[in-house]
């Protein structure tokens, strides 16, 4: 991500879940800094829950540690409970601490991305910009719907360099070159004798 | 078993920021910086308040509030989870975790409680600078922590 780069959320309207009344301002504020058409602020996630229902959102940042519904319980809702293309909306959670109970759910739950603080808004950023070139698989299965959890195999998106030192895109990219005759392919793969 | 179903989506999302326009990362860190350098104050007001809520806990040591400690520390790194406040941070963390295991394997220790709040305290009074005092005062807690981890 290079500084000059530009990002357009002039047309995306966010939706922000925080328990905590201070840190939802905060949130606010840095998407304030970061151009959103619209944001949409909801104290708890069942509140989060009729906002989906009766309004289109692009994204959706979520803390919550509301027993009656926390972040990972409204991520299974909205991953299984909804239908398409609600159910796609990309969803970023943020974690202070994670207890050992929740963890699992973290990984299983089916959001994009779980970001732990200390939290930068340049951090928040990169995580968005990786969701607008994500190009992971949406997974159903009994057991898991979501983003493709093997973010390795697919590598990362074009022009973004991985998190890992081995990661490589899983673009092959335009030709550069002319393509080969099939004459020449033929000669590649012609046995030829060696002499040993 | 059922198959899973793998779907190729662009979400709308994706499809927004595509278009051009827009600002530079540059131009956007900058202004959600100075936004949410505004809150600072207040933040760290409610930092130290919630510190003092944790060390009355502390210093009650009341049977059944167990789970206020890991409340009030995980509140404090839902806040003080913003800014750099480093140590501070390192230390409420700290806490939450030992908070979380003892709790869960009903192996209580008030005393462990104790030793991180002091430390949060001295801390928070620093400045939460990250110095020689408080590397000395994480590696206390990180001993702390590795124990408490031993008895859960």
């Amino acid at each position: 991500m290079s500084a000059a780069e530009r990002v357009n959320l002039e047309q995306s309207t966010v939706l922000l879940i925080d328990d905590n009344p201070q840190a939802l301002d905060m949130l606010s504020s840095v998407f304030q800094g970061f151009g959103v058409k619209e944001q949409i602020k909801c104290a708890s996630a069942t509140e989060g829950v009729r906002v989906i229902q009766n309004r289109a959102v692009d994204l959706i940042v979520i803390d919550c540690a509301d027993p009656e519904m926390d972040s990972y319980a409204f991520a299974r809702w909205l991953r299984r409970e909804t239908p398409a293309p609600l159910r796609f909306i990309p969803v970023i959670l943020l974690t202070g601490h994670a207890s050992q109970a929740k963890v699992q759910e973290g990984r299983d739950c089916g959001v994009s991305f779980v970001v732990t603080k200390p939290l930068t808004p340049a951090v928040l950023l990169r995580r968005i910009l990786w969701l607008a070139g994500d190009e992971r698989e949406f997974v159903e299965s009994e057991n898991y719907v979501g983003p493709d959890r093997r973010v390795r195999n697919f590598g990362p998106p074009l022009g973004m360099a991985g998190r890992r030192k081995d990661d490589l895109s899983a673009h092959v990219g335009a030709a550069v070159e002319e393509n080969m005759d099939q004459s020449d392919i033929d000669m590649l793969m012609k046995p030829q004798r060696v002499a040993l | 078993m059922t198959e899973a179903r793998t779907l190729k989506i662009k979400t709308t999302l994706a499809r927004q920021m595509a278009q051009p326009g827009g600002r530079t990362v540059a131009d956007i860190e900058r202004r959600a910086n100075e936004r949410l350098e505004r809150h600072r104050e207040d933040v760290m007001i409610t930092v130290a308040g919630t510190v003092t809520e944790l060390e009355l806990v502390a210093a009650a040591a009341a049977p059944g509030s167990e789970p206020q400690v890991y409340s009030l520390a995980s509140n404090l790194l839902a806040t003080a989870g913003f800014f750099d406040t480093g140590p501070l941070y390192e230390a409420g963390y700290s806490l939450c975790d030992v908070a979380d295991r003892m709790q869960t394997s009903g192996a209580w220790s008030w005393p462990t409680v104790a030793v991180h709040v002091q430390a949060m305290r001295l801390i928070l009074t620093g400045g939460c600078k990250a110095d020689a005092t408080s590397d000395a005062l994480l590696l206390g807690l990180r001993s702390v922590a590795a124990k408490a981890r031993q008895d859960t």
